[in-house]
């Protein structure tokens, strides 16, 4: 199965993978809509630094995925591709499955009204190659077999 | 292969998606006393308020068409009573037997109910299953005053909520502070502080031992000698396996059914799984009830690929917990207060975090607000991963794979490590 492949040594912790991955997850799709007027999502990678490391990290995409394993509603699941998807309208915002994710990559959405959102990495299912991937400037993210 | 499961809820569904994986053609029949089809139980405190309705589909743990999906018989509202191992039945309430070729056991758990005066009273709830909840639901229209009994996960939420709600609660907890074996002292100051901004009347250091009243209950009475006028009561001092129906079956039960790393009862036909089972605690090393959903479900999936034929183990488990009392949400696992390990913590704006260690392996910690990298925290206790050159970075807000080193980060990333 592919995912996103991390190549730390080509990242130059630009946070265009963060742009492009927010922009993809807009109503709009627009980057001055998605930044200036709509509700702005999260992005669901993480550019991540200690001098002279960088990396994106996001979901791994795990096979024994352990936050499915935690989850409460069944809003965390597989989907047709294999990957592991939230269903906004199940999620409850329990966090168990922040609790269970061994990369520490499900973040937080406390902006709807009622319940809590969890929020990660989709492996953008509208796209064929994933946006962070696309526009990483120095390859340090590519859409590869693990 | 025929195989009947007792009890339809987390360990049963993670059992049937297992065995469907390998195999679509044998039969599953799953049995279970409730009627609904498998729900959230941790949402059970939202419908007691209606925060959430049974037609909002946020409560089921699985869609409407799962059985059918799934090839799975039904038989709901029906309580198994008893267990014959050697000529492969169960036995119906009805009288009704039903054979297998492999039986799997999630009956899950029941609240415990303390021996005292009163407690067979109108107006005394547990809250454990739909038919508890839609009972109390009911009776609210007559409750302005409530007191729980005992300041565990349960407990401590349904003060919350019906706090929420405008019931004026007194919450009473034996021991010195709120969910005691997921917090210290110092976690549970942050939770005592919400409960009480919304209004909730903590008494800790004591405990009910007589509920008093006519026909309904109308006060309870401490063991300090204090007395509480209620209108009702919640008594949620834990929960224990439902195990009276294995009584002469011969399956080999101690606080809970006991397991192998198969998730196999001492009867080779038999497992179990979930809330009921008794399986190894790798924290403390002994076998012991963990009644957490995570738990339920991996042994649930366990038991069904092992009957397949699968030889997984269990690898063991160990209490984990998410939580989220007012504004407060914390995650705690394993041991989390000790005097006897190494213990690194720091308290700051807006988070607490604590780290259990014991000879350079991670048994446990409590975040608090800081949440999101919790789980590479569980991974490590888990895995039993060498700290010593890590466990600095761990006091850090920023903590995450930057502290690794980077042949072992690389080989996390392209998932050749699990
Ligand atoms: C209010 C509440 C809040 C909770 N919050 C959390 C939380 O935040 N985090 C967490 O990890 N866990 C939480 N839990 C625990 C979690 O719900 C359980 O760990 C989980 O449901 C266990 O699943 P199980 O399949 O083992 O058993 P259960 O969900 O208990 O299901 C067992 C089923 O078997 C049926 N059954 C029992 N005996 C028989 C019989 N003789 N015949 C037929 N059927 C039978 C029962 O009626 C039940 O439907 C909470 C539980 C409750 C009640
Ligand atoms: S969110 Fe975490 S646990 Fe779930 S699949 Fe992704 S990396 Fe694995
Ligand atoms: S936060 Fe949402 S996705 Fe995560 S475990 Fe809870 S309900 Fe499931
Ligand atoms: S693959 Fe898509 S969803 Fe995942 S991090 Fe990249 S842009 Fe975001």
């Amino acid at each position: 199965m592919k995912i996103v492949k991390i190549y730390e040594d080509s990242c130059v912790y630009c946070h265009l993978c963060e742009v492009a991955c927010i922009v993809e997850h807009s109503q709009s799709k627009d980057i001055i809509k998605a930044f200036k007027r709509e509700t702005k999502p999260i992005a669901r990678c993480s550019a991540e630094f200690n001098y002279p490391l960088s990396y994106s990290v996001m979901c791994r995409h795990c096979d024994d995925a352990p936050c499915i394993e935690a989850c409460q509603t069944g809003a965390m699941h597989r989907d047709e591709r294999g990957y592991v998807v939230v269903n906004e309208d199940k999620c409850v915002g329990c966090w168990m499955c922040i609790m269970a994710c061994p990369y520490g990559v499900i973040k937080k959405d406390e902006r709807r009204e009622v319940w809590g959102l969890s929020t990660k990495c989709d492996l953008c299912p509208d796209r064929e190659t994933p946006a962070c991937v696309e526009a990483c400037p120095n390859n340090a993210l590519m859409f590869e077999e693990v | 292969m025929k195989i009947v499961i007792i009890g339809n809820s987390v360990a049963c569904i993670n059992a049937i998606e297992a065995i469907r994986e390998k195999d679509k053609i044998s039969q599953i029949i799953a049995v279970s006393d409730e009627q609904s089809r498998a729900y959230s139980h941790p949402l059970l405190p939202n419908l007691v308020i209606g925060d959430i309705s049974r037609s909002d589909e946020r409560f089921y743990y699985r869609s409407r068409n799962f059985y059918e999906k799934n090839k799975v018989k039904t038989v709901l509202g029906k309580k198994v009573v008893g267990i014959s191992s050697q000529n492969r039945y169960i036995k119906l309430e009805n009288d009704e037997k039903i054979s297998y070729d492999r039986l799997i056991i999630t009956a899950g758990g029941k609240p415990f109910i303390p021996k005292m005066d009163g407690v067979e009273l109108e107006g005394v709830h547990t809250l454990t299953n739909i038919k508890s909840a839609d009972k109390l639901k009911k009776d609210l229209i007559n409750i302005k005053k409530c007191v729980v009994v005992g300041g565990g996960l349960i407990g401590s939420k349904i003060a919350e909520k019906l706090a929420k709600h405008g019931v004026k609660v007194t919450l009473v907890e034996l021991m010195k502070r709120v969910l005691f074996p997921v917090l210290d002292d110092t976690g549970a100051e942050y939770i005592h502080k919400e409960l009480k901004s919304l209004g909730v009347k903590l008494i800790l250091g004591d405990s009910v031992v007589k509920l008093d009243g006519n026909k309904r209950v109308k006060k309870a009475v401490l063991s300090s000698g204090k007395s509480i006028d209620t209108d009702a009561v919640i008594v949620s001092v834990g929960v224990k396996p439902n195990l009276e129906f294995i009584n002469e079956s011969g399956i080999e039960i101690n606080r809970g059914i006991i397991v192998n790393d198969y998730m196999q009862t001492n009867i080779d036909t038999i497992y179990a799984a979930g809330d009921v089972t008794e399986a190894y605690d790798i924290v403390t090393s002994q076998k012991r009830p963990i009644p957490i959903l995570p738990l339920a479900a991996r042994q649930g999936r366990i038991a069904g690929l092992n009957i397949e034929g699968e030889n997984v183990k269990y690898g063991g488990g160990f209490p984990t917990n998410s939580i989220t009392i007012g504004k407060i949400s914390f995650i705690s696992m394993g041991i989390v207060d000790t005097d006897k390990l190494e213990i690194l913590k720091i308290k700051k704006d807006g988070e607490y975090r604590k780290f259990i260690i014991d000879d350079n392996k991670l048994v446990g910690m409590i975040l608090v607000g800081n949440i999101e990298k919790a789980g590479m925290f569980n991974w490590m206790i888990q895995n039993r991963f060498d700290v010593s050159w890590l466990k600095d970075t761990f006091l850090n807000s920023d903590f995450g794979w930057q502290y690794f080193s980077k042949a072992f980060r690389i080989l996390r990333f392209d998932r050749k490590i699990k």
